[in-house]
């Protein structure tokens, strides 16, 4: 994408966000949202988060690569197993990053 | 000290604490940009232009492997949709203020800045003596937040330009969406969502401009609703 098509992106995003957060406040009379909203809501980042990383550990080049010696979904794992017991990101990063450096050392 | 300051100061006061947690996501977003050929430039403008910590780093991913705008803003377009219950839930206490303030307050309305203005709001009732000042309280937290997201995204983007590629530092952004959903997978219908959206991203993952990663969002939220649905019929 070109920087003139990434600014424009941006700043529609950033449009669409501000709309969002003055909705309520300024924009329409009405006070309260439909219940589908909210049951909504608490799914779309869990759905987002996984979709992106799984497209990132299995994904190359538009095609599904599952391989026994690749590091990036191996150090997921670590990462994945340290997340689930100590609940903290910097641990978790930490954590990923030396499993991926391990592991791309070994195979 | 003039009452609206030191209002002010109380929410910049209350807000401080959940800095800490702020600023490696700003660094991170920071480096991912870099590492995804962002300008620098054009990556600290977005932190004020979007200013929403989970959108950029989604951006950041996406932008990193190869996705279309297209995707990309939908994708953003549904992750900040949450902002509006935000707006919904603090609309009550700020409809009464003039219109400059709305604006401004809404552009500060990010989910660690509604997270402390609302209990303000509701834990401090308006004084009956004086004038109900606490829209100084909700300025204080929004701009510490807006100040130390711009602040830990040039950061990142310094600390980003002098690793050099082969480190793979940019694998941090996966391995944080990873961090993310083990809390979000606490709730079982996170579970689900999370589940079917990434087998959902394998299966298709041959559509162009990475539009299949739209799609299984989009199935992982109807499976989400669909669970918690059930759920609640079982009840």
């Amino acid at each position: 994408m070109s920087t003139a098509a990434l600014l424009a992106l941006l700043v529609v995003i950033g449009l669409v966000t501000f709309v969002y957060r003055y909705a309520m406040i300024g924009l329409f009379a009405k006070r309260s949202l439909p219940g589908w909203l909210h049951a909504l809501c608490r799914h779309i980042a869990p759905a987002s988060f996984a979709a992106l990383t799984a497209g990132e550990l299995f994904i190359h080049g538009g095609e599904v690569v599952l391989a026994l010696a690749a590091p990036k979904p191996w150090a997921a794992l670590v990462a994945a197993l340290v997340a689930w017991r100590t609940g903290n990101v910097l641990a978790t990063i930490g954590a990923g990053m030396a499993a991926l450096y391990v592991f791309k050392w070994l195979f | 000290m003039h009452p609206k300051l030191a209002e002010f100061l109380a929410g910049c006061r209350d807000e401080a604490p959940l800095q800490l947690g702020v600023v490696p996501f700003g660094m991170l977003y920071g480096i991912g940009a870099i590492q995804a050929g962002m300008p620098a430039w054009l990556a600290q403008l977005a932190s004020a232009v979007v200013f929403a910590g989970a959108a950029q780093l989604v951006i950041v991913q996406m932008l990193a492997v190869g996705a279309g705008a297209l995707p990309i803003g939908l994708t953003s377009g549904l992750l900040n949709l949450r902002h509006m219950l935000y707006s919904m839930s603090i609309a009550e206490h700020v409809r009464h203020l003039p219109r400059r303030w709305r604006l401004l307050l809404a552009y500060l309305l990010t989910d660690e800045a509604y997270a402390v203005a609302i209990l303000r709001y509701q834990v401090t009732p308006p004084p009956d003596d004086r004038p109900d000042l606490r829209h100084w309280y909700f300025l204080g937290c929004g701009f510490t937040l807006w100040l130390t997201w711009q602040l830990s995204t040039a950061a990142g983007l310094l600390f980003g330009a002098s690793v050099p590629a082969g480190w793979d530092i940019d694998f941090a952004v996966p391995l944080t969406f990873i961090a993310l959903l083990a809390m979000l997978m606490k709730e079982r219908a996170g579970q689900a969502a999370a589940l079917v959206a990434a087998l959902a991203a394998l299966a298709f993952a041959a559509l162009p401009y990475k539009l299949g990663l739209v799609v299984a969002i989009v199935l992982g939220l109807v499976a989400g609703v669909w669970a918690s649905r059930r759920r609640e019929v079982a009840r």
